[in-house]
């Protein structure tokens, strides 16, 4: 049941699509007891989740069809460093804050990593994708990756790109050239490159074509490191400022914080600049007299768009709370994640269409600077699970701001599990063709972490199944009823006059109404993830506006 | 839906709902670094509460167990982002077990002893008097007397043999500083903090007050402590302490660090000592008192202080606190084991610190590993290294 949950807070109605819990929870520890289990699953059919520490909110992590959760915290060892080639290779369990912590103490860092780096699995943020620390200089996490091994779903380990490690104390050599040349094949069947040019293929789709067991990671030197803030009474002056920094700094991160972010964190309630302001922090990462240049600028591009230079002190407490985007959490209690890829020129129309669709709900809004003019735009809808039917019913709110992402030009800013119904847009036309067709190959059985960004049948729940049917019943019973006299057909009513059908009438509807209530059961069996969602958000909104009249 | 009566009662009902499930807590847990399952961490064990809410699980003897396999070390407290006073939480979901009935034998045993002896482990008050053996000169005529500070033992120095070291350093140090101190002697009880880990709130502030009225009396103003634990339940639960702010509550090493600062102690070169210092969870995530041993031990010519990672308010805990010790002796040690891992990657030979309990738990695990290091309390360290009496000592408060 723990392991079965991400950040984000589901209403029971959920658990109609996929299953609530895992059937069982496994911690190997090396790549060999891995592919055991994956062999084992493969043999029964055994449906298997990767996890690293359920920090996503996407439900990439959570169970869908019960089976195995693979829980990877157990591999985090550090494999392999060599700062002349700026790279470090370790298992995929390792949490962003462990590896911080040992490349610091070499002088070196990491151009990205998330901010849940706290807890976060470098398997499970390279298997998502996405902006972190670091982003703003250096782009999302997918390129700092240099090379992967993974184990594909038929229990092949393969290695992608260029994974570095002492090759004198390798014992998976043969197993990977045995793996690489299936794989090769494979790949070249699909028109696509040899591995060394597919790490695409792992990184970023959320396990759902093999687990990745070790990583080589970009690192950087640990250079002077200044965090700076300033406050903006206006998104759009924020905006202008944080274009022009982008442009003439360049600094190592950047995100802002809205005013409705920065309202509701506890910390900030002393200071009446920062309250309720729309916050700009972010760090510098270079030499101590490039940091001394580009500071000066900073402050001058502030005050030329009317915002204010907060202090030193200010700018650190800024820098720590990097790591705790959730901090506003306590004004939920829940949380409905919904997040978006958006375009950074249109922040300002984006966030003031988000606030007015949702001005009914409590939110905090923030976001982190890309170095592509895009800017990932997270909105923390903060609600209380306790009230089951509001809960419920507002869930759709999350589904709705992906809806807005792609009128402004945006994206969903992640595909997980529940947005998997915008993951062609996600990948683009071509990649997302090619991973189907990998997957296919990859993964007949569709045993690896199923539903998760390709879709899928889903397994209804009874109580929905039970709807369903009496919907269905309730439906044909009525349309017998009615159909014949508005249809007014000579034919049909002749047939209806038949003295043998006027003895049977009730009993026919009632076998009419049986047979729609089947044929309803039959469509919801077969009903697919995307298919589900289609039909439920909209009833979803359209119950929440009954509710509020 | 279950109601969780203490949970309630004490305002918690909130707090599983208010987790954001982010994992900081479970990856500092000492318990989840052993064990390995989120079950045994708090965002399992919150998360299986919320399930007991929702009337999803049981609130039954396995998870009565789990709630007491845990240091209560503040650490998950410190490193939560929403905010969860998760260590309060672990207290009032003890008391739920208690209320149910669910209690650890070894948790039952301490709340019978600490209600029918005044300690925690079934001795009784004159065996408080047991550790004064050798400096019966030294503090003959301060039991009870009227002074401006006393000297708050707590059960482990008192009674365990293995600690009477300390307190007779402690006793040492301030007759060298020409301190006018006071002892409660026999009449000294529990501070009331074992209740507490055992699912006794209602009565800690009883039993804090039996000796703070004493204190009261004898007109003391500033209480010096070898345990941090007592300091912290006193400062959370006793009523008195947190109206009249007139009494000072301070740690060993803040008192002795205060003294070197009045130059009231003086030193002589030590032989080259490496030392490390090991920050008892309390004191250095609740009290934030970590400078003070650092600012000692750069006093004491010869004592060359090396850190050990992690430390200060990151510190990892001994595995001896929030009565592990009792409930899981295995796992508890296994726990000091690991730290004492820390020191051996570091060129020190003695590990420092100042909690009584974090030096029983490192006895016993240097025993089971065999590394070989001393460890000493801060008093014992400082008593060792003061410089013949007649070169120093202060006046009089
Ligand atoms: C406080 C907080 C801050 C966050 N900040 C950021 C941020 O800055 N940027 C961002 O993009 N996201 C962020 N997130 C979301 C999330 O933390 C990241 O996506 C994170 O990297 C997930 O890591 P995890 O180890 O918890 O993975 P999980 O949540 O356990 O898994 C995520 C996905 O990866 C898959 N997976 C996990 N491990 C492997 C593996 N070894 N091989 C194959 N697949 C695997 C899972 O099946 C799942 O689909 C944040 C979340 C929180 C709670
Ligand atoms: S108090 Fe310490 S031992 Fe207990 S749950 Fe928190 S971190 Fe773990
Ligand atoms: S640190 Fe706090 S918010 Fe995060 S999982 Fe632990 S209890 Fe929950």
């Amino acid at each position: 049941m723990i392991y079965s949950k991400d950040v984000t807070s589901l209403p029971d109605l959920a658990h109609q699509i996929v299953s609530p819990r895992f059937d069982v929870v496994t911690q190997p520890v090396d790549v060999l007891s891995l592919q055991n289990l994956i062999i084992y699953a493969i043999e029964n059919g055994i449906p298997i989740v990767p996890r690293g520490n359920g920090t996503s909110g996407w439900g990439g992590a959570i169970p869908t069809r019960g089976g195995l959760c693979i829980s990877l915290s157990a591999m985090s060892g550090i494999l392999y460093f060599n700062e002349f080639e700026s790279a470090v290779t370790v298992e995929t369990g390792i949490t962003w804050r462990d590896l911080l912590a040992f490349l610091e103490r070499l002088g070196f860092t990491l151009p990205v990593y998330p901010s849940s780096a706290t807890a976060a699995t470098v398997g499970g943020f390279v298997a998502s994708g996405g902006l972190g620390i670091g982003s703003t200089r250096n782009g999302d996490i997918l390129k700092q990756v240099i090379g992967i091994e993974a184990i594909l779903p038929n229990g092949k380990i393969v290695r992608l790109g260029r994974l570095l490690l002492d090759s004198k104390t390798d014992p998976l050599r043969e197993k990977v050239e045995e793996g690489n040349s299936w794989l090769s094949e494979k790949l070249s069947d699909a028109g696509l490159g040899s591995p060394e040019q597919e790490t695409k293929l792992f990184t970023g789709t959320y396990g759902t074509l093999g687990i990745i067991t070790k990583v080589t990671l970009k690192t950087i030197p640990n250079l002077q490191l200044i965090p700076f803030s300033c406050s903006f009474d206006r998104m759009t002056d924020l905006v202008r400022a944080a274009d022009r920094i982008l442009s003439e700094v360049k600094p190592y991160y950047m995100r802002f914080l809205a005013d409705n972010y920065t309202s509701k964190l506890r910390a900030l309630s002393e200071y009446e600049n920062e309250s309720g302001k729309y916050i700009l922090t972010g760090a510098l990462l270079d030499t101590i007299y490039q940091n001394e240049d580009n500071i000066e600028i900073i402050k001058t591009v502030t005050n030329e768009e009317k915002g204010y230079v907060l202090d030193d002190k200010r700018s650190w407490f800024y820098w720590s709370e990097r790591l705790y985007p959730l901090r506003i959490k306590r004004h939920g209690p829940s949380l409905v994640p919904a997040e978006m890829l958006a375009p950074m020129n249109m922040l300002p129309e984006i966030l003031e269409k988000t606030k007015a669709e949702l001005r009914n709900s409590k939110v905090a809004i923030e976001g982190t600077l890309s170095n592509d003019g895009t800017t990932s735009f997270m909105v923390w809808i903060l609600d209380d699970e306790r009230k089951k039917v509001s809960f419920t019913i507002g869930w759709y709110r999350s589904f709705q701001i992906a809806s807005l992402a792609e009128r402004f030009g945006g994206l969903p800013y992640a595909v997980g599990l529940w947005n998997g119904r915008h993951a062609r847009k996600f990948y683009g036309n071509d990649s997302y063709k090619n991973l189907k067709v990998m997957k296919k190959k990859l993964d007949p059985s569709n045993i690896m972490n199923p539903l998760k960004v390709f879709g899928g049948r889903v397994t209804i729940g009874r109580e929905s199944m039970l709807l369903g049917f009496l919907l269905g019943f309730i439906v044909t019973m009525i349309g017998g009823w009615l159909l014949p006299g508005l249809l007014n057909l000579d034919w049909l009513n002749q047939f209806l006059s038949l003295s043998l059908v006027q003895f049977l009438y009730f009993p026919n509807l009632w076998l009419l109404g049986l047979a729609g209530g089947l044929i309803a059961v039959m469509i919801i069996r077969f009903m697919r993830l995307s298919q589900a969602l289609a039909i439920g958000i909209p009833i979803l909104r359209i119950l929440s506006k009954l509710l509020r009249r | 839906m279950t109601k969780l009566d203490f949970i309630e009662r004490y305002g918690q009902e909130n707090e599983p709902y208010i987790c954001a499930s982010c994992g900081n807590c479970t990856l500092v847990c000492p318990v989840y670094s052993e064990l390995k399952w989120e079950s045994y961490g708090p965002r399992g064990k919150l998360h299986v509460v919320k399930s007991i809410i929702e009337g999803e699980g049981e609130f039954g003897k396995d998870f009565a167990h789990k709630i007491f396999l845990c240091n209560l070390c503040e650490h998950c407290t410190s490193v939560c982002t929403t905010g969860i006073s998760l260590d309060r939480f672990w207290e009032v979901a003890r008391a739920e077990v208690r209320e149910r009935g669910l209690l650890p034998a070894p948790a039952q045993f301490v709340l019978k002893s600490v209600k029918e002896r005044g300690d925690i482990m079934w001795m009784g008050s004159a065996d408080r008097l047991l550790w004064m053996e050798g400096i019966d000169e030294l503090v003959k005529d301060r039991i009870l007397k009227k002074a401006k500070v006393a000297y708050f033992l707590g059960c482990n120095v008192s009674l365990k043999s293995q600690l009477h070291d300390v307190a007779q350093s402690m006793v040492k140090i301030m007759d060298y500083a020409g301190i006018d101190f006071t002892l409660l002697g026999e009449k000294e009880v529990c501070c009331g903090a074992p209740l507490s880990w055992a699912g006794n709130l209602k009565d800690i502030n009883e039993m804090a007050e039996k000796n703070l009225s004493l204190i009261r009396e004898l007109g003391v103003e500033t209480v010096v402590f070898s345990c941090p634990s007592c300091i912290q339940t006193w400062s959370e639960y006793s009523k008195s302490v947190k109206e009249d702010k007139s009494i000072e509550l301070l740690t060993a090493s803040q008192f002795i660090n205060r003294l070197i600062r009045e130059k009231r102690l003086h030193f002589e070169e030590q032989p080259m000592i490496t030392t490390t210092f090991h920050d008892p969870c309390i004191s250095a995530r609740v009290l934030k008192a970590t400078e003070e041993p650092r600012e000692i031990m750069d006093e004491i010519p010869g004592v060359y202080h090396v850190e050990m990672n992690p430390s200060r308010q990151n510190t990892r805990c001994c595995g001896a606190h929030g009565l592990l010790d009792v409930v899981d002796p295995v796992l508890s040690s296994r726990i000091a084991e690991r730290r004492l891992r820390d020191v051996t990657v570091t060129p020190a030979t003695r590990i420092v610190t100042e909690c009584p309990r974090c030096i029983l738990a490192f006895d016993l695990a240097k025993f089971t590993t065999g590394y070989e290091m001393l460890v000493q309390d801060i008093t014992q360290l400082v008593e060792g290294a003061l410089s013949p009496k007649e070169q120093g000592g202060g006046k009089d408060h």
